[in-house]
């Protein structure tokens, strides 16, 4: 934990955005990264996502509020700071006339690289994102994996030690999608890193920590274990297999044990919830004895409540059904 | 958590991301379209104003006297040229907004150089293109054209049309910095120029305006100009640039892109 704000990677205190007193982008955002985090940004679309990666880059500027970046307020003029940062941007653009080499020369150019230091880190990030056999093809008949990795290329010219990446994985084939989780993986160990998706698995994946932000709020910061704890715990699914006679039997038994808030049978499937505060362990070994009391089998049991995805959906359910209490308990929120 | 070692920096070159945007700059400008035209057209456009004189020349034997036929040509292509400038230098930032500029924004260049290798850029390809053109229409009519031209009221003639040209670029750089989108800043630098153009015609006679320079462009390329008029007006021209281009430099190192 940074004990020293100037320790931490980014900082936020009251960020708001609002474009030109029409839209509300982002509202009262305040948060901190420490470094090593790798931190999945959440939300649905329209939620400031993007906006709020354009702050923290100074690409915009805030209406309200401000960013500070290792230590140091966050400017369009703080092309310090951003020596530090590597970026891409949701649907990279590439000046399709260059070449792999004559854009990543460009692009160490503007962090100010010298020559003798660029050169050779060109060659070994055209090399390591596999694109040496084009590196000198127009960019203009790339696939959408080659942009991908060209961009990623791009955001480590500089060496940074942060990263923010919009949406890496959209428009990847499933095998390029895999190699960019398992590189945010690798990158995660020693560099911070801030992941924007809409794919809730990717971020569950690589993340070990989560924002969420719902209409320009941000309703939840913090681990993602906490995240996935905290939303519907104790909430359970489970295959079975057998007869199912047997199946309705065993679940008019379980119905009757009072650590069980509601069981309910679709098939061959038993939907198990429980009060927050019960003891699962003891409950589930009874469901257990009388699975196997009527001869039923377990094919597969989950966890319903820990899935990133539905704590997601979870806490952007309950931040809309907060209504007009959302102007009077703003704090509690997050 | 753990935390990642402190990274060794590379050493950097404060300027370089200036330089890297000028000479980008540089060689997308002169390999655009509006680049191509108005070098053509106004390549063109001499050489058939000189046929043209020729043809009169031969057909009815009138001669025209090379500084008032240096002047055309000058004159004409400084207000031909000035739409292609325009559209040259007002979409130079504004044609960019968008991921593009992103890409670029998000490194390590601050707003103030990226202005400046713009501005910069556009004023060297417009500038060393119009010098380039016109030296040639002098060093030919010094060789071929009986000659009433003097060599220093060429040069001071030349040097003023660029002043001039400059002050448009940087306009058009400013209103590239500042409008939403390329064809409000063409449109809004177009009825600008021409009418300040207009209204510094309607300024006594004793303050200099581009117009009044035009007209006097024959005596000039004769070696007869008031060097201190002159003077004041490419003063004025270098005040005016400067100060639009601080204008655009802080309202765009302000902006959203």
């Amino acid at each position: 934990m940074a004990e020293n704000p100037s320790d931490l990677v980014v900082e936020t205190y009251k960020l708001t955005k609002i474009y030109q007193n029409r839209q509300i982008a982002l509202n009262d955002v305040t948060l901190r990264i420490e470094p090593g985090c790798v931190l999945g940004l959440l939300g649905p679309n329209g939620a400031g996502k993007t906006t709020f990666l354009r702050l923290v880059l100074g690409l915009h500027r805030p209406t309200a509020g401000w960013v500070k970046v290792f230590g140091k307020k966050m400017t369009p003029n703080a092309a310090d700071v951003r020596r530090r940062i590597g970026y891409i941007p949701t649907n990279p653009q590439f000046p399709r006339g260059m070449s792999p080499i004559g854009y990543l020369d460009y692009m160490a150019r503007l962090f100010g690289l010298p020559a003798d230091v660029r050169k050779p880190r060109l060659a070994s990030l055209i090399r390591a994102v596999d694109l040496l056999a084009v590196s000198g093809d127009p960019i203009a008949g790339f696939s959408n994996g080659m942009t991908a990795r060209l961009a990623v290329a791009t955001s480590l010219i500089n060496e940074p030690e942060l990263l923010i990446w919009d949406e890496p994985t959209h428009g990847l084939d499933p095998e390029a999608r895999r190699s960019m989780l398992e590189l945010i993986k690798t990158l995660g160990r020693e560099k911070t890193l801030v992941v924007s998706s809409h794919n809730l698995g990717d971020i569950d994946e690589v993340c070990n920590h989560a924002a969420v932000l719902s209409r320009g709020q941000l309703i939840y910061c913090g681990s993602l274990q906490d995240l996935k704890g905290r939303m519907r715990r104790n909430h359970y699914e489970l295959e079975l297999e057998g007869d199912q006679k047997a199946i309705g039997k065993a679940a008019q038994a379980i119905k009757g044990f009072s650590e069980f808030k509601s069981v309910n049978v679709r098939q061959r499937r038993l939907e198990l919830r429980m009060s927050d505060e019960a003891a699962n362990t003891s409950a589930l070994a009874n469901v257990f004895m009388t699975l196997s009391d009527n001869k039923v089998t377990v094919v597969s049991i989950r966890s319903v409540g820990q899935q990133t995805e539905q704590a997601f959906l979870d806490l952007v359910e309950k931040e809309e059904s907060r209504g007009f209490a959302r102007a009077y308990q703003s704090g509690e929120a997050a | 958590m753990d935390t990642p070692a402190p990274v060794k920096r590379a050493r950097v070159r404060r300027w370089l991301p200036y330089w890297a945007v000028f000479q980008a700059d540089l060689r997308q400008t002169t390999r655009s379209w509006v680049y191509l035209v108005w070098v053509l057209v106004s390549v063109l456009g001499a050489a058939g104003y000189l046929l043209y004189r020729v043809g009169i020349y031969h057909e009815a034997g009138m001669v025209q006297s090379a500084s008032q036929l240096i002047s055309d040509l000058l004159r004409w292509s400084v207000v031909g040229s000035i739409t292609l400038i325009i559209a040259l230098a007002g979409g130079c930032i504004s044609s960019e907004r968008g991921t593009m500029a992103d890409s670029v924004l998000s490194r390590g260049i601050s707003r103030y150089q990226y202005f400046l290798a713009k501005w910069h850029a556009r004023m060297v390809a417009v500038l060393s293109t119009f010098l380039a053109m016109g030296v040639v229409a002098l060093a030919g009519s010094f060789m071929f054209l009986h000659g009433d031209l003097s060599l220093t009221g060429s040069l001071v003639a030349l040097a003023t049309i660029v002043t001039l040209l400059a002050a448009v670029t940087t306009c058009g750089v400013t209103v590239s910095a500042i409008a939403n989108s390329t064809m409000l800043g063409i449109t809004v630098l177009w009825v600008l120029l021409y009418g300040a153009g207009f209204a510094l015609t309607l300024l006594p006679a004793q303050y200099p305006s581009p117009d009044r320079v035009l007209n006097n462009l024959p005596t000039t390329l004769r070696g007869f100009y008031d060097l201190h008029a002159l003077g004041r007006l490419a003063g004025w021209s270098a005040l005016a640039s400067g100060l639009i281009a601080m204008v655009g430099l802080g309202y765009f190192a302000r902006r959203d892109i």
